[in-house]
């Protein structure tokens, strides 16, 4: 067998690489295909003619054009999209953004002098007076209109009394219609939007009066609603039992005015933050901010009313959108949370930063409309029955007052990179976008699992048998899965699920006595929310996702992002998603040599993507790879 | 990403070359392509549907098992909803039992439960899963994910193989989990993936101002002798002999009676039975998707029509729509059974298109027997699958799931021994039950020979 | 290994239909009754092998352009216009339905929609090729009416910067050769030279057809060469080298 070796040593020498080209030689077919592929990778588009012209230069260095390519703005935009095909992070409507404590919703009505007006407000929001406290401002009998709390309107409308709309309604130039709205007297009045979404372009029913003809210069906004305190005094209302169910209420209104809590009873001394949702239930002195700043506008009254332009279609970024359309106020953000990770992947890859990062980047780009979310919108969401626990306002995962403060909302095209969002902030894990799109513990866990270190749970043919056992890593047939999913999914116990409230330690131990079942009964449901009474005893409730590892739910999701760092497994399924995207198909264990070259390129250039993706355009796999038929040699086709 | 990936050295000249040339390459043509007369409507429940209201009913506290209830269904819209007593506060749900029929089905039913002669049930399915990818493409393709990729063609694109070669579309699919994966598939059976089918006639509108429809036909028959004599140079043919047998087929494409089955208002105004007024508050696409299938099936146009419905998932107060979810789903499949049965077979005089026609909906699993804390159900490892076909013998539900957990048990001895049905035996029975060998598609899998008429 | 093997395969092959001539010290040996051994010889030493093409290439199948990639190529193509200016262009003025929104493709064009989780497509279909066609006709015949009815001097041309003779004179087969050419490069990136035989003529015979068809068409219809190089432009932009690389 010898020589068959050294024929195939022969063959091998005899053999040139598609792309070494003679210094004076014309490329050949197979090198303008080459040329063309790196275009596409690299540049993302075909080459054009000039390009065409200087490849074909005698001595063009293909070497170089590509490292030229490698610092382009195509090249972030291209790994981005390895990451977003196997991340998908964006959501649509089905995960439901509608926070009362941050929309302002409309209502048509007549002012004092008969003509219609429109009066924005907050479902929910606290008052002093008995007729309107977390209802409507202006009681229906003020208004000749009764408005429930989903939106429906019924009765006759009748001219206000001046006094009562005065005392009860402010004008205030808003954010939406303002550039300058944070001065004293804003005059920088917006103009209709271009249809890029780099500008901000509230719909068209935002822009005009109740007349529908009067450009708007103001909105008519309830007294409470226009306040502007960073924090409220406890409100108390005096009722402490809710009133008998009746047809009608003080005033006309149609739902019960609420009763003073316990806990807000028990802290009547307190201030609240006005920018969580428990301050903003517990306090009527919060209104919406300067330039009403911390709400976001709707055109009705509707659950998620119409609030700005924006694109449908993005494909080719933000700025190059291919439409737009008037969407709600929900879309607003869910937009935005998107586009964060977008930047955040470009920065990423075009300054090759680590990959790591991806996970472990305690930083992230921020514009104004993600500032503005972060800023006063984030911690609308918090804290339900956290109160319980002492928790009043959210322990951001992106801390606010590292948010830049020059960042409006109007500053929709500016991004710029803030270092070090917090503590608890671990690169894409600690995004709206990736939680919100990731709703459940296991569901963070699992893409996770499957994106960064390339596998996948499966549990072939197994049999499920009746079991009473709730801990699914020895649970028969679920422990097949379970025994490393939960413990993956342990990691984020401490981020509530379809939402970005972090449970701090010191408020919610893992291990809380105060939780302990009782007489084998479940613990009170403030404890149930957060402790799961499966896992709990007689002395202590366990957090909930917490069993799988109660030290990986003390870690958080920056405790995952370095397991899955750390794993071997991480560098060879970056190489893996990389390759797999250029090549236009799966890696096999023929590739192994080539996905192997990529992990050294990885590591050994500090994770960092252009050296990894230079190798792979380098690769025979890439660069040499040809679909010629020997039917079509034989025709004289030479590559 | 089909793994197709093979190095290689030639050599070109004398017999060396020819051969490896003469290597198999990884497709056969050497079938004749199929003819068929029947057509299929494959629906994937999105979400994972909670079978305890209609396909598996529990109206008992037994076991983790919290039957639905006032407490946490809006059952004012779920027209088979009849109270029965479950606690002091709160009522369940009374099974339904069709007259002249063994089947009990839960109120979500819809208007399926009128029908329960065309109806077999799947039910304790052992999904084997809570993932909805992984459930999601096990219905579909009777495999699990592997490397969180499908490895396995989808049950549709099977029937396609099979049946669809010759279509013009051999399977539209929206949204549904469609796979075109494996050595066996013919090139012209690639799934047609679409988002939505109504939007898309403009994609198939065409100026006639400055050039013609024939100019366009040049063209289009000469890259099609391009594609050809690019395929042939080509070690790997599939993508390029696949582009240029839709760019035959394309011509067809643009004939006006295709275009009328991409349209909305065409649709509508064809079968108004899917649009009700007032509309269908969760499933007002899949009364569009069955509108499709059946012009397009009356047109002889498609083999296969795949779609995934709204989504089931509820894992919160969103759970209180369940039932609705359901019974529109169901209420529009019957509503396509009738549209069937009031269709004339394109190609068989005298027949109906229900008579030839074949619907199987899956889900990606079910959903816990237990409500949750926010008053929802989570993902649960069980399912249920319905097959409406003639090949099929109806009223009847097969395997089952335990009374106290909801878990699969045995359906009985099946060739790996005595267990509960799963998904590839559900695919295994349909595609035998037009003759097809499971084994062409499916590793796994026992036909239930008891389901299939003789 | 695999490599090894196939080698073996091949050169097994080769040797049987083309034995080589017997070395010196083997036919020295000749007499001995010891199996001869074979040296190896290679094979470009063998009587008309002097020149061998190999190909040592690995093997790829061609991949499908992504979406966004291609949308990117039609606007460098047709001007490097932003995607909504080119839309309004696209449209045109003169309601003869060539372009809708990019918003109505972009499904059939296989863009994902990460928002409903559904992917990228992989391959080509029959939609999507009735998308090529739809957008391919717009984006060539607005630059035929740009290009070729406007007075617009052959460097500030968007796509066809050729000169054409008077519609009266038909192209020679080089004039129209030079002309293809210009444009395979353009759109496909390489001369037409380079191409499998036959395309060029088969660009031609098209393009003939074309004028043909349109040689008394109206005012408002394409004249015979304004409908060629249209015809030839959409049989480029719609080529399944296009799309597939």
């Amino acid at each position: 067998m010898r020589w068959i070796h050294a024929m195939s040593a022969a063959a091998l020498l005899l053999g040139a690489s598609a792309v070494a080209r003679d210094a004076h030689a014309s490329p050949t077919r197979e090198q303008y295909r080459l040329f063309r592929a790196l275009s596409i990778d690299l540049q993302g588009r075909i080459p054009l003619p000039d390009e065409i012209a200087a490849f074909e230069q005698p001595g063009f260095d293909l070497d170089a054009w590509i490292d030229q390519r490698l610092q382009g703005p195509a090249y972030p935009e291209r790994l981005r999209r390895v990451y977003l095909d196997a991340l998908r992070l964006e959501v649509g409507s089905m995960f439901n953004f509608v926070s009362n404590p941050l929309v302002l919703r409309r209502a048509r009505l007549l002012d004092p002098d008969g003509n219609p007006a429109y009066v924005y407000f907050r479902r929910g929001q606290r008052r002093d007076r008995v007729e309107s406290d977390a209802d409507f401002c202006l009681s229906p009998d003020e208004t000749g209109v009764t408005i429930t709390s989903n939106g429906q309107v019924s009765g006759t409308a009748r001219p206000i009394d001046r006094t009562v709309w005065e005392q009860r309604t402010v004008a205030v130039r808003p954010w939406w219609l303002y550039r300058d709205y944070r001065s004293a007297s804003p005059s920088q009045r917006i103009n209709a939007g271009d249809g890029s979404a780099m500008v901000l372009s509230p719909v068209a029913t935002l822009m005009v009066d109740a007349d529908n003809t009067t450009p708007t210069t103001t909105v008519r906004v309830c007294r409470e609603e226009a306040q502007t305190g960073a924090r409220g005094a406890m409100f108390l209302s005096g009722r402490t039992a809710a009133l008998p169910r009746a047809e009608t209420y003080p005033g006309g209104r149609v739902t019960a005015p609420p009763a003073d809590s316990a806990y807000a009873r028990a802290h009547a001394t307190d201030t609240v933050s006005c920018t969580s949702g428990t301050g903003v239930s517990l306090s009527d002195d919060c209104g919406c901010g300067v330039g009403l700043e911390r709400c976001m506008p709707g055109n009705s009254l509707g659950n998620d009313p119409a609030a700005f332009n924006l694109p449908d279609n993005v494909p080719l970024g933000a700025d190059q959108a291919l439409d737009t359309r008037a969407q709600t106020q929900g879309d607003w953000s869910r937009f935005w949370w998107a586009q964060e990770a977008v930047h955040f992947l470009d920065d990423l890859f075009a300054r090759d930063r680590d990959v790591r990062g991806l996970l472990n980047d305690r930083g992230t780009m921020v514009n104004g409309a993600t500032a503005q979310f972060y800023r006063g919108f984030a911690g609308s969401t918090c804290c339900g029955n956290g109160t319980q626990f002492e928790q009043l306002e959210p322990t951001a995962l992106f801390d606010p007052a590292r948010v830049p403060a020059d960042l409006t909302p109007h500053d929709l095209a500016t991004w710029r990179r803030v270092d070090d969002r917090g503590p608890q902030a671990s690169g894409l894990l600690t995004m709206p976008i990736f939680l919100a799109k990731y709703g459940t513990r296991r569901a963070r866990a699992h893409i996770v699992y499957n994106a960064f270190l390339c596998r996948q749970f499966v549990a072939e043919n197994i049999a499920l048998t009746p079991s009473t056992e709730p801990n699914l890593m020895v649970r028969s047939g679920c422990a097949a899965c379970h025994a490393t999913l939960e413990p993956l999914s342990a990691y984020f116990s401490r981020v509530t699920e379809s939402g970005w409230t972090f449970l701090p330690a010191e408020r919610f131990p893992t291990l809380n006595p105060a939780c302990a079942t009782r007489n084998g009964n479940s613990p009170n449901g403030g404890c149930t929310s957060f402790y799961d009474p499966a896992f709990g005893s007689a002395t202590q409730g366990m957090l909930r996702g917490a069993y799988g590892s109660t030290a990986h739910a003390d870690e958080g999701p920056a405790g995952l992002a370095r397991a899955v760092v750390d794993a071997p497994e991480f560098a060879a399924c970056v190489a893996q998603n990389v390759s797999e995207s250029f090549l236009g198909r799966s890696l096999t264990e023929e590739d192994r040599p080539l996905q192997e070259s990529l992990v050294t390129a990885l590591r050994t250039n500090g994770y960092r993507m252009r050296p990894l993706v230079r190798a792979l355009v380098r690769a025979d796999a890439y660069r040499n790879a040809n679909n010629l038929a020997s039917g079509a040699w034989r025709e004289g086709a030479t590559p | 990403m089909e793994n197709r990936r093979r190095t290689f050295l030639k050599v070109l000249g004398g017999a060396a070359a020819a051969g490896v040339a003469s290597q198999p390459l990884f497709r056969a043509f050497a079938d004749p392509p199929a003819a068929s007369d029947e057509f299929f409507v494959l629906i994937h429940a999105s979400g994972g549907w909670d079978v305890t209201l209609s396909l598996d009913p529990r109206n008992e506290r037994r076991g983790i098992i919290e039957p639905g209830s006032t407490d946490t269904i809006d059952t004012a819209p779920i027209r088979r909803w009849r109270n029965a007593p479950l606690d002091a506060d709160s009522s369940t749900f009374e099974i339904y039992r069709p007259a002249g029929s063994s089947l009990r089905l839960g109120p979500a039913i819809g208007n399926l439960g009128d029908m329960p002669e065309r109806l077999t049930i799947f039910n304790g399915l052992a999904m084997n899963t809570v993932s909805h990818a992984d459930g999601t493409f096990f219905a579909a393709t009777g495999r699990h994910l592997a490397g969180g990729k499908p490895i396995a063609a989808s049950i549709d694109t099977m029937l396609a193989n099979e049946f669809g070669r010759e279509s013009l579309l051999p399977t539209v699919s929206v949204g549904y989990p469609s796979t075109y994966v494996g050595n066996e598939l013919d090139a012209r059976v690639s799934p047609l993936r679409v988002n939505s089918v109504d939007t898309l006639s403009k994609m198939l509108n065409r100026g006639n101002v400055n050039t013609t429809a024939v100019d366009r036909q040049a063209v289009t028959a000469m890259l099609t002798e391009e594609a050809r004599d690019l395929a042939a140079r080509s070690w790997y043919r599939d993508e390029i002999e696949g582009f240029g047998l839709q760019l035959a087929a394309l011509p067809r494409m643009l004939s006006p009676d295709v275009q009328q089955i991409f349209n909305a208002a065409a649709l509508a105004a064809a079968q108004p039975s899917f649009f009700p007024s007032p509309g269908l508050r969760f499933q007002n696409r899949a009364g569009v998707n069955c509108a499709f299938a059946v012009e397009a099936m009356k047109r002889n146009l498609v083999r296969c029509v795949s779609f995934a419905s709204a989504s089931h998932d509820t894992h919160a107060a969103n759970y209180r729509s369940q039932p609705l979810i359901q019974q529109e789903l169901f209420d529009t499949v019957a509503a396509l059974v009738r549209a069937l049965d009031a269709a004339p077979h394109p190609t068989l005089t005298g027949q109906r298109l229900s008579d030839h026609t074949h619907i199987l909906l899956v889900s990606d699993f079910c959903r816990t027997p237990q409500i949750n804390l926010t008053l929802g159900r989570d993902h649960y490892p069980n399912g249920s699958a319905l097959v409406i076909s003639p090949r099929f013998v109806g009223n009847t539900a097969f395997g089952r799931a335990d009374d106290d957990q909801l878990l699969p048990v045995s359906a009985g001895m099946f060739a790996d021994g005595d267990r509960p049905v799963a998904p590839p035996d559900v695919l295994a029975t349909f595609v035998a039950a037009f003759g097809v060998n499971p084994r062409r598609y499916l590793r796994d899998g026992d036909v239930i020979r008891s389901l299939l008429r003789a | 290994m695999k490599t090894t093997l196939a080698l073996a395969l091949i050169f097994t092959l080769g040797c049987n239909s083309t034995p080589a001539a017997p070395t010196p010290a083997a036919r020295a040996d000749a007499g001995l009754s010891r199996p001869t051994e074979v040296v190896p010889t290679p094979v470009t030493a063998i009587p008309g092998h002097e020149v061998l093409a190999q190909d040592h290439a690995p093997k790829e199948p061609p991949r499908l352009m992504p979406a966004e990639t291609l949308i990117r190529s039609y606007l460098a193509l047709f001007g490097g216009l932003s995607p909504q200016a080119l839309q309004v262009r696209l449209r045109g003025t003169t309601g003869d339905n060539l372009f809708d929104t990019w918003g109505d493709y972009l499904s059939a064009l296989g863009v994902p929609d990460y928002a409903v989780d559904i992917p990228r497509a992989p391959q080509t279909n029959a939609l999507m090729l009735a998308a090529f066609e739809r957008i391919g006709v717009a984006l060539c015949e607005r630059a035929v009416q740009a290009d070729l009815r406007g007075a617009v001097a052959v460097n500030d041309r968007v796509l066809f910067r050729f000169e054409l003779p008077t519609p009266t004179r038909a192209l020679t087969d080089e004039e129209f050769a030079a002309r293809f050419d210009l444009l395979h490069r353009r759109i496909l990136a390489y001369p037409a030279a380079l191409a499998p035989d036959g395309r060029i003529a088969r660009f031609r015979t098209l393009y003939r057809g074309a004028v043909e068809r349109h040689a008394d068409a109206g005012a408002r219809a394409f004249n015979g060469p304004e409908a060629g190089w249209a015809s030839v432009c959409e049989g480029l932009v719609r080529h399944p080298e296009f799309h597939l690389y």
